[in-house]
């Protein structure tokens, strides 16, 4: 057990997985002899050798594609793509082959690649570096899409991710990268499963990647209001584990769900109609979205009105306990 | 003096640690001139002077590692040299990104997190008593639960008859209020579904009425319905229950007739029976089970008296009464409304003399007690005014024939009208 | 801090020039090379002639070297002053273009102001010669803008961060206005790591095949963050276009005077009717990729070196001195203006104004809807309810 950062321990995980397995490579710009822009594969390319941690030219789709060929060899390809932003190059491969390709051949062709992605925002930075795309990566069958929000869940998910032969969209909360916490390597996971990470009575307060510290901040100011809220942390977007969600709710009757991500078509939308369809009958309020709204995202002097934060998650809380809200006359 | 805080300074870093000053306390500096040389996650950083002026303070030791947002130095303010103390924070210093001026959100682990103060007053959440006990929320339709908030119904004190147990309008309506299903609910005037041009209201069928009129349409075109009836002079089994016994705990008249049942059900045990359709066989249950119908604003059902409450007649008057009202209430469990081996029903409480009930289904008798009434009767050879009341049996004709069920009236008759014969039977 | 993480380990100078397995390392330096850069200063500061370029540069006299030296030197005293800003928590990131200041001087000086440029983030000196604000140059930095000014004001695009993405909207704009016989042309300024990406390939089809009047002008800095250019070529980058059937031109971009002449060559080719060019200004990135960047993991201090020695600036002042020119007061005043500007800079921080909260739903769409308009009031409604943070609770 070793305290570290998120960054330290993705660095850990994809370390033991390359010395775990031959056929584990990590391909990806600037990874090899920088170490990567967030310091994620720091030192990996002296101690496993430029052919298994290869700098890519700047090329997003030549990244996807070439890695789609690479499995066909029997390689087991780790893909980064630089930040989210940059992501979308390389939509066409992800959608078009990555994501079809074990159902096009009748699983006979077996595409085990992790496809890492730094996402959110809240890091002052400028365009197309704080994203959250996971809603087109969830919508699209054939991916898993798998996000972390601690330094062990970042451990464990990652080994767990590269180890599994379904093609894995890995988002990591790059505003976490930084943020500390205990990690024991010996440690797995699957990929599928949801966590309880708080339990309580009033209501259920679901969230994944950035924002699971926020909902865990929100947890604790939430007490000084006398409510009890259970944080659950999806984990998985894709498959998403509607029986956590369900057996949360039916106790608590209660929904609210937190993302960084415009509201419409998004994650949310998807646990909403799943906990309608599951548990109508036990829902004591409507569900709650709290999401970033519907523009691009905005200049990072802004950014702290666009992302959920504490009082306009639990404004949200507070509609479904029938308190009164900002959205109530006086 | 003023501070100058530690910026972040590389996209989202947290902190950063003083490798080496290039400056001291007390040197004068100009603006842009290298100050300092930091390291962070990604470089090793120079930091130029952020303004000219003359360093009052160094906020930390080299080798150390300082927050992004904490002070890093402090500068001479231009007008005075006498050092202006920082007006002392109240609260745990909140730790600022320092990205860009008025930006930054707080960093974990700089104070608990605490919700802004709202405009209008709030109160601390009182959570409703029963809330937090393990297990499911009460299942009810959106509407229902309106319904039940307008009408100040607590959910979780009404029973659900609706499918898996939920909670339908009908059941948080007679738990608030007690009218009858059909009274006021519907439009009057309009016209009748069928079209004949006949003014009339309709009641939608829902719920344990719903349920009721089912089990009645399964048990009267199933089991072939026969009954028989007796009228018989309780007069003196009355005075004798007026009386008491030894302790002078009251029996009810209907405790009476439905302990009349049992050692009836001794000689005839058929008439604790039901039809096995299935098996094509008579299942003879072991025990009597008494079920008592109940009339409630949701309509009809039938519970189940505990066993042991037959033990004696004031234990079976209380039992009768306590179920009834639970009925009435709609708290009855599950258990109570099963289980029962043969029904007796009160029809005399309406006012009438007797009538022929439904069997419940899976029962092979049920009786009904008309309403005790004076009449003129033939007594010791003279007509005289006597209390009589009519017992009315319905029973399944595949389980007994008329002669069965005769025997088994003329039991119960016999023992209700003159308990003493008992002894001698 | 965890040790994994730390800088330190790793910033003992090595050579890490990448090659692709077995093959050489690729000669950065300009001699030797297939297609040797054109120049007509060499780092000494000695005029040598080259027919092509010579013929480009005849209104080249003492007043024009002394103005292009003071635009290098305020473009440079301005880019030091937006890293010291950035340094002091006033800028969030900056992409410094020390190094390249030859490049984009020549360019912009070479160009009336009417041709549109659409550019990469780095391209700080053109817009200067644009005539862009120092407010306008700072706001995306510091978070309050997305855009700094308005792209038909300069004939500037909105610096784009997506590499190469610039590249199809010259071509596009280019295509268009050439069928309606507006005058002008487009150009597409990008960077060694941008020639990897699809849409520049694309862009350079469609240039072609619709004889676009696009200038392709691709600053070759000889680092995509730490990706030396021989990852994304083995053959200078120049031979590509030429693939695509553009023709295009070497040029030693730390030489303002050749990048002056082959933009004017280039341009008046294009102006013709003849369809795009490319040019490879090959440079150096003296600095980081950005302020976030630690160019001590990637490359050693013996390259640095080298490349200081053909500092654009030094070698026109090295130039003025062969011709007798004051040049020391040259410099003097070059520098002063330099200082002034990076002045006004640091006093424009104060000019950018944190933009209001409701701005954030702003343009999505030309007219605002109605789902959009209802999360608005919410935001002020919620706003509404809080009281001012750090009111006592």
């Amino acid at each position: 057990m070793t305290t570290m950062t998120m960054a330290a321990a993705l660095n850990a995980a994809l370390a033991d997985s390359l010395a775990a397995d031959e056929d584990v490579l990590l391909i990806g710009e600037d990874i090899g002899t920088l170490g990567g822009v967030f310091r994620i594969t720091d030192g990996l390319k002296d101690r496993f050798g430029a052919s298994r941690v290869i700098d890519s030219p700047l090329a997003e789709s030549g990244i996807v594609g070439t890695s789609v060929g690479m499995a066909y060899a029997g390689r087991r390809p780790v893909c980064e793509i630089q930040f989210d932003g940059f992501v979308f190059p390389a939509f066409d491969q992800i959608v078009a082959q990555v994501a079809r390709l074990h159902y096009r051949t009748g699983g006979r062709v077996r595409m085990p690649l992790t496809i890492r992605i730094p996402f959110g925002g809240g890091i002052g930075a400028v365009e197309h570096h704080s994203e959250s795309p996971e809603a087109y990566f969830a919508h699209t069958p054939g991916l898993r899409v798998v996000t972390v929000a601690d330094p062990q869940d970042a451990y464990s998910t990652m080994r767990a991710a590269i180890a599994c032969d379904d093609p894995v969209i890995l988002l990591e909360p790059k505003r976490r990268y930084w943020g500390k916490g205990e990690v024991d390597t010996e440690v797995t996971t699957d990929l599928d499963s949801a966590r309880v990470l708080r339990p309580g009575r009033d209501a259920t307060l679901v969230a994944y990647g950035p924002l699971v510290v926020t909902a865990l901040e929100a947890a604790v100011a939430a007490e000084d209001d006398g409510i009890d809220l259970e944080v659950i942390d999806l984990r998985s977007l894709a498959p998403l584990d509607r029986g956590a969600v369900a057996g949360s709710v039916r106790r608590t009757g209660r929904l609210i769900v937190a993302h960084e991500a415009p509201g419409t078509v998004s994650l949310s939308s998807e646990v909403v109609a799943g906990v309608v369809e599951d548990c109508f009958e036990h829902l004591e309020a409507a569900p709650e979205r709290v999401t970033g709204y519907d523009v691009p995202y905005p200049p990072a002097a802004l950014e702290e009105h666009h992302l959920p934060g504490i009082d306009r998650i639990l404004d949200a809380v507070d509609r479904t306990l029938g308190r009164r809200s900002s959205r109530e006359a006086a | 003096m003023s501070d100058f805080l530690l910026p972040d300074l590389g996209e989202g870093l947290t902190e950063a640690t003083i490798v080496a000053w290039h400056v001291a306390v007390g040197d004068e500096v100009t603006r842009n001139q290298a100050i300092a040389e930091v390291e962070t996650a990604k470089a090793l950083v120079e930091l130029p002077s952020p303004r000219a002026g003359r360093i009052t303070a160094l906020h930390a030791a080299e080798g150390e590692t300082l927050d992004v947002g904490a002070p890093l130095i402090g500068f001479a303010d231009a007008e005075a040299d006498a050092t202006t103390v920082d007006a002392p924070a109240e609260e745990p210093r909140l730790q600022r990104q320092q990205v860009l001026v008025g930006y930054g959100p707080v960093l974990p682990g700089s104070g608990r997190p605490r919700r802004r103060p709202r405009t209008f007053p709030t109160t601390p959440y009182e959570r409703p008593a029963h809330a937090g006990e393990d297990g499911p929320t009460p299942r009810a339709m959106p509407p229902v639960r309106r319904r039940a908030r307008d009408l100040g119904v607590d959910l979780r004190t009404v029973h659900g008859s609706g499918p898996g147990g939920r909670i339908l309008r009908a059941d948080v309506e007679a738990r608030a209020q007690g009218g009858t299903c059909c009274a006021g609910t519907g439009t009057p005037g309009a016209d009748a579904p069928d079209g004949s041009g006949r003014g009339s209201h309709t009641v939608p069928v829902t719920g344990l009425r719903k349920q009721t009129a089912q089990a009645m349409t399964d048990s009267a075109f199933t089991a072939p319905h026969a009954s028989v009836h007796v009228t018989i002079d309780v007069t003196d089994t009355l005075e004798l229950l007026r009386h008491g016994g030894r302790d002078r705990d009251r029996t009810s008249f209907l405790a009476a007739a439905c302990r009349a049942l049992v050692p009836a059900v001794g000689r005839t045990p058929a008439a604790n029976a039901r039809f096995d359709a299935e098996a094509r066989q008579i299942e003879v249950f072991d025990e009597v089970r008494l079920g008592i119908a109940v009339a409630t604003a949701r309509g009809l059902l039938v519970a189940t008296l505990p066993a042991e409450a037959a033990a004696t007649g004031p234990a079976l008057t209380a039992a009768i009464a306590g179920t009834a009202e639970k009925a009435r209430e709609g708290s009855l469990s599950p258990a109570e409304l099963t289980g029962s081996t043969l029904t007796v029903t009160n029809v005399g409480v309406f006012g009438v003399h007797g009538g022929t009930p439904i069997l419940n289904p899976g029962q092979s008798t049920i009786l009904a007690i008309g309403a005790l009434r004076t009449q003129p009767w033939a007594h010791r050879g003279e007509v005289a005014l006597r209390t009589v009341v009519t017992l009315t049996l319905s029973f399944d004709h595949r389980v007994l024939d008329g002669a069965e069920a005769s025997a088994f009236l003329m039991d119960v008759a016999e023992t209700l009208a003159e308990p003493a014969s008992l002894l001698v039977r | 801090m965890s040790t994994t993480m730390s800088a330190g380990s790793t910033r003992s100078p090595r050579d890490r020039r990448h090659s692709p397995q077995g093959a050489p390392a690729p000669d950065h330096d300009l001699a030797g090379a297939v297609d040797q850069p054109l120049r007509v200063l060499d780092e000494d500061g000695r005029r040598r002639p080259d027919a092509r370029l010579d013929a480009h540069l005849r209104d080249v006299d003492e007043a024009l070297l002394a103005g292009v030296l003071r635009d290098m030197t305020v473009i440079r005293a301005l880019d030091d002053e937006a890293v010291a800003l950035q340094r002091q928590g006033e800028l969030g990131l900056w992409p410094p273009l020390r190094g390249q200041e030859a490049a984009q001087i020549g360019l912009a000086r070479a160009l009336p102001e009417t041709d549109f440029l659409f550019t990469s983030y780095r391209e700080n000196g053109l817009a200067w010669c644009r005539g862009v604000r120092p407010e306008e140059m700072l706001s995306v930095w510091r978070g309050t803008t997305l855009s700094g000014w308005d792209p038909f004001a300069h004939r500037m695009a909105t610096p784009q961060v997506i590499i190469g993405a610039q590249t199809l909207h010259a071509v596009g704009h280019a295509m268009a206005t050439s069928t309606r016989g507006e005058d002008g042309l487009s150009v597409a300024c990008f960077g060694d790591g941008a020639m990897s990406q699809g849409d520049v390939g694309e862009a350079m089809v469609f240039a072609a095949s619709f004889r676009a009047p696009v200038l392709f002008f691709c600053q070759n800095n000889h680092y995509a963050i730490s990706e030396p250019v021989g990852l994304q070529t083995t053959v200078p980058l120049a031979h590509r276009p030429a693939g695509f059937g553009i023709p295009s031109l070497r040029v030693d971009g730390n030489d303002v005077l050749a990048v002056l002449a082959a933009t004017r060559l280039a341009a008046e080719r294009i102006r013709s009717g003849a369809g795009p060019m490319f040019l490879e200004a090959v440079t150096y990135r003296v600095g980081p990729h950005t302020t976030s960047d630690d160019p001590t993991r990637y490359r050693d201090e013996a390259e640095l070196e080298t490349w200081r020695r053909r500092d654009p600036l030094l070698r026109l002042e090295r130039h003025l001195e062969l011709l007798g020119a004051p040049v020391e007061q040259l410099r003097e005043q070059a520098q002063q203006e330099g200082r002034e500007a990076a002045e006004a800079l640091h006093a424009a921080v104060s000019e950018i104004l944190a933009p209001a909260p409701e701005s954030l739903f702003e343009h999505v769409l030309t007219e605002e809807h109605q789902g959009l308009r209802r999360q608005r009031e919410q935001l002020a409604a919620l706003e509404a309810s809080l009281a001012p943070a750090g009111s006592a609770s």
